[in-house]
Parts: C-alpha cells; structure tokens; sequence
C-alpha cells in the first residue's frame, strides 16, 4: 500500500511484502451460493508489517508488526496513547500509513468491498440521534448492501444479541452512553462479518454489559469469526482472548498466548504437613522455594508441574493441606513489558 | 491475491441515495423543515398584507403608474429576503454536515461500510440540494402566488427565479460542503456567509462602477463574480423579476445607476457555462478533499 493512496481505496492493488492468498474470488455477503469477501480462509485475519504513521510531529505508529488468524479471539493490548486506535482506524482504511503495509481478510487494508465483511465498534460510538435503534442497524444493512430479504432477522437478531430488543423503536438520543455501545456493538454484528473490530467495546458498559460482551466474543469465536478487540482492560483481554500483542509507542513489544506472555511459569504456594528431610532436597528441580510458617512457596514452576508437586510432596508421606496456584497475571507481565521500554 | 468481485443484495439502492435520504430523514426530524414553514408562511402573510396595502391603499397623491412601478422594486426587495435566506440556509446546513459529523464520530462507523467517501459527500449534498430546491420552489411558488392574490401583481417569469435563486443556494451549498470536509464546523459556516456577503457586495460595487464610469470598480467586480457566481446567479433572478417596461423605464429615466437591484440583461450563455464549470469544480475538490480526509 502506497502511502500517497486516498483513505477511500476501490480497487488497491497487493502490496509487496504480503502473504500470499489463494482461492476462488468471493461473492457477496448475503447472495445465495456465493462466498462474501473475506471468506477465503487461506490468508491471516490481520497481517502488519512494519506500519508507521506520523501526524506531523507526532509518532502514532513506529513500525508495527503483527499477524491476528482466522476465527481467533487476539487482544490489542496498550496503553493510553499506545497507537491502538490508530491501528485500528488505518487497518479500516479510516486513515493512511505514512508507511509499511497491512493486508486485512487477504486484501489491502481499507479496501472497499473486504469492509462488507467487517464489523467494527468504533471507540467514540455515535450514532444518527434522530433514528430509532432499529432505524440505526437497517441504515447499516442499507449501507452494507445486504440482500434487502436478510434485513429483518439481522436486525431483529442484532437487538437480542446486545439486549435492545424491547428498546428497537426508541430513538437514539434517549439511550444512555452504555445502550448506546450496545447498539454500536449491535451494528457491528450485523451481516455475520468474518471480522470484527471491537475499540474498547466494554468502556461504557456496567458489569452486566462487560459480562454481556465476552459472551458475544465467545459466540462470535465459535461461529469462526475473527474478533479484534482493541483494549487496555487487561481483565478482558485474559478473559476471553486467545493470543495478544501488546503494543506501546506505536510498536509491538511483546505477542503471543497468555501462556506464552506469562512466560509459561506460575507460583503456587503449598501449606503441607509432615514431611521428611528427603523431601526437601528434592523441591530444586520444581523451582525456587521459600517458606513462610505452614506456607511453602515454589516460584518459577513450569504450570504442568504442579500437580507432580503435589504427587512428589504425598509420595513422601505429606500431607498437602492447600494447593494455591498463582499464575503471573497478564498485568504483571504487562507491567514488565512497559517497564522494559 | 483475491480480489472482490462482488455483486450486491438484492433491494439496495446506492448508497449515495441512502445518505441522501438520510439526510431528508434528518432535517425532517431535527424540525429544520418545520421552522422553515413557520418562517416562510410569516414572511409570505407579512408581504401579502403588504402588497395589499401598497395596491389599494396607496397615499393622496400617488398615481397608479407609481404604484406600478413600486410593484416591481418591491416584489425584488421580497425575492432578495428570500435569497439572503436560501443562501444562508445552504451555508448553515452544508456546515456541519461532514465536520460535524466526524467530531460527534457517526461518521466513523458509516465510512467503515463499504461505502466510497464521493458517496457520502454526493449523498450529502443531493439530500441538502434537495431541501434547498424544495424550499426555493415552494417559497416563490407562493410568494407569486399569494402576491397577485393579495395586490393584483403578477410578477413575471417565476420559474427562472426559482431556478437561479436556486443555483445562487446550491453554489454556496458545494462551497461550504467541501469547505466542510476540512474545516470545523463554525469556521466552514462563516467562511461561506462571508464569501456570499463579498460576493454580494462586489455586485453593488460594479453597479457603481458601471454607473459611474469607474473601470477598475467594474474589473474588481467582474473578477469577484467570477470567483464566486453567487451575485451573478442573483442578478439573473432579479433580471426574470423585472417586467419589461420596468426595465425600460429604468434605463430611460437612468434610475438603474448604483442600483443593485436592478439587472438590464440576463447573465450571458458563457457566465452560465462558467457557473456549471465552478459548480463542478467545487464539488470535485470537495469529493477529492474527503476521500484524502482522515477520520
């Protein structure tokens, strides 16, 4: 993708540097016996490579790099200022690279007829004040151009998805901020997108709302839909995401499994009774150790091994009281990661 | 790589006319289109009450040839109130239509549809285009019509008024709709009441110049018409306003000279061709300013 391209890309050309993507030409979202765009399964979700993006003096993007697959759960994790907004924007085509390259379901990013199979929750979501809920998500099939036979049970099915069924024929301006990124999250559903691009979805959301969500993640997961979700609530990313990147003044500083984020290692603290002297030689080989009164704590242990732990500790005739796992949050590492920039 | 060949669902339309429709649906609702009537009909009973009085109850003294001829000068005075309003109308609501609507973010969720940024932008403008032409038919449809029904007066050529008044609004409109791609909201609005004021006033100042035999007033004038045809749209109105024996006895009697509302020719084949051509242009800029704009 050419720096110099318009934000509002027909028909982009293949970008050097991207991978290669195979399969029939899509078809329409929503006409029978043809495949939408974005259906060709062979290439990732979301494929960066070395993305910048400067606002005059600003460095918003500092060469981000990153691959999301298909019909994975992947968090952008950041702080605030991070770039993750940027990221998502420019991946939409809502904004141009000054440089690098990102190809999104197989084309160029901001392409035209691949944003039919895009759903995205914008972070500042406002919509039409003067339209009702359900006026709101049949603009959007409007504007999607999905077939006219389809708008009913997608928007009936949008309204019970986010909890706005019985609020479909109020207008927009009497919703509270939370109703109204349900409804932006509703929009973002509609026409099963093989992509959606959630921005900070639960920033409005009480409790039940952000419970809401991750069970919209998961039934998105399992229809094989990629979900991006940009956050910087890392309790929602560790709930429901299947790999992260976590970025940080535009770059990518650490991706990967939460196991493999956390390092694959855990604490777990013991209280156990009764046990010889043998015992204790042996506790070297799962990690380092400590002890506090009953509480016998062992860092460092690869999480698979605690349960040989526990096996060793009864082996010699302990008796293991408690077991208390405690895994490195994903806050910690993340804490780490900034700390390390 | 795939590329998308993609056809679209059955029962869409394009999506220019969805915004455009949008847009109606808005104005509709936000009661633009009810403070609009209640406006017009005020103004439209306060000139047939005035008509009246003018027509048969002039003052000891005045002949009727005198009415006759306020008729007119009147009728022009009323027209010119009504373009001062279409024209700024069109400013107010080509405005915020694209900045405003990306500070509040609702253009963010539709310009992530697959939608072309010329779509949006042509969209908004044949939604706006299409109050303002409604508006303008409607407020000279009455105005002559209830004008004769109040004095007897019947103006000539109504349709070529409407339709310049018209194009003298969807100028300022494209104006301030590009202007709008870039630019806040408030500073679009005022640039664009600005320029109608200049351009207004750059009319007056040519008057003058012809009037007095001033050439660089003229030029200045001239040049400025060119710039912004919004004055040499409202010339043409008032040209279609004038009966042709006003327009006689205003030469004859050389009351024409500094007198900005009057217009002895219509504008030229070529001026019109060059308003089309700024027209164009304009919204050429606009539709390339928005699809380089960043959200």
């Amino acid at each position: 993708m050419s720096p110099a391209r318009s934000a509002d890309q027909d028909a982009p050309a293949a970008g050097a540097g991207a991978p290669p993507a195979t399969g029939g030409a899509p078809g329409p979202a929503g006409t029978p016996g043809s495949d939408p765009p974005g259906t060709d399964r062979t290439s990732p979700a979301v494929h960066a490579i070395e993305l910048h993006k400067r606002y005059r003096t600003t460095v918003a993007l500092d060469g981000l790099s990153m691959t999301v697959a298909r019909g994975e759960v992947f968090g952008f994790l950041g702080p605030n200022g991070a770039g993750k907004t940027t990221a998502v924007k420019l991946l939409l085509g809502l904004v141009r690279p000054t440089g690098g390259e990102a190809m999104v379901l197989g084309a160029p990013a901001g392409d035209r007829e691949t944003r039919r199979s895009i759903g995205y929750l914008p972070e500042q979501f406002r919509y039409q004040s003067w339209l009702t809920a359900r006026e709101v998500l049949v603009l959007h099939c409007r504007l999607m151009r999905l077939d006219r036979s389809r708008w009913r049970d997608e928007v009936e099915g949008a309204l019970r998805t986010v909890g706005l069924a019985d609020r479909g024929d109020d207008r927009v301006g009497t919703f509270s901020k939370g109703m109204q990124q349900r409804l932006g999250l509703g929009v973002a559903l509609l026409g099963e997108p093989a992509l959606v691009v959630l921005d900070e979805p639960t920033s409005a959301l009480d409790p039940v709302g952000r419970h809401d969500v991750r069970v919209i993640i998961r039934g998105l997961r399992d229809r094989g839909a990629t979900v991006f979700l940009n956050t910087h609530l890392l309790e929602e990313a560790e709930t429901v995401c299947d790999r992260v990147t976590v970025i940080d003044r535009g770059r990518a500083v650490a991706s990967g499994t939460m196991a493999e984020l956390t390092g694959g290692q855990a604490s777990v603290r013991l209280r156990i009774t009764g046990l010889s002297g043998r015992w204790w030689q042996s506790l070297e080989r799962f990690g380092r150790w400590s002890t506090d009164r009953d509480w016998l704590l062992v860092e460092g242990i690869a999480a698979g091994q605690i349960p040989d732990l526990v096996a060793a500790a009864v082996g010699l005739g302990g008796r293991v009281e408690a077991v208390v796992p405690q895994r490195q949050s994903l806050e910690d590492r993340f804490l780490e990661l900034l700390g390390e920039q | 790589m795939t590329t998308s060949t993609v056809a679209v669902g059955r029962g869409t339309v394009s999506p220019a006319l969805t915004i455009a429709a949008l847009t109606i649906t808005e104005a509709l609702r936000r009661r633009l289109v009810l403070a609009f009537i209640v406006i017009t009909a005020a103004v439209v009973g306060l000139s047939a009450w005035g008509f009246n009085r003018l027509a048969h109850h002039a003052g000891p003294g005045i002949t009727s040839g005198e009415v006759n001829l306020a008729m007119p000068t009147s009728y022009i005075l009323f027209m010119f109130m009504f373009s001062f309003v279409v024209a700024l109308s069109a400013s107010a609501i080509a405005s915020p239509a694209i900045s405003g609507e990306i500070d509040s973010g609702v253009l963010h969720a539709v310009a992530a549809r697959p939608v072309r940024r010329a779509e949006i932008l042509l969209g908004k403008w044949l939604g706006l285009a299409g109050l303002l032409a409604a508006y303008t038919a409607v407020v000279c449809g009455l105005e002559y019509v209830v004008v004769y029904w109040s004095s007897g007066y019947l103006a000539p050529d109504p349709v070529p008024v409407a339709a310049y008044l018209f194009a003298e609004g969807a100028v300022l409109l494209t104006l301030v709709l590009a202007l709008s791609t870039r630019l806040p909201t408030l500073a679009a609005g005022v640039i664009g009441v600005a320029v109608f004021g200049i351009a207004w006033l750059g009319g007056v100042v040519g008057t003058l110049g012809t009037g007095f035999g001033v050439t660089a007033l003229t030029t200045a004038s001239k040049v400025v018409s060119y710039v912004v045809p919004t004055n040499g749209l409202w010339q043409g109105a008032v040209y279609y306003l004038e009966p042709q024996n006003y327009i006689i006895q205003q030469l004859v009697t050389q009351n024409d000279k500094g007198d900005p509302f009057f217009a002895a020719t219509a504008p030229s084949a070529g001026y019109l061709a060059w308003a089309g051509v700024w027209f164009v242009l304009m919204l050429g800029a606009g539709v390339i300013s928005f699809g380089r704009r960043e959200l």
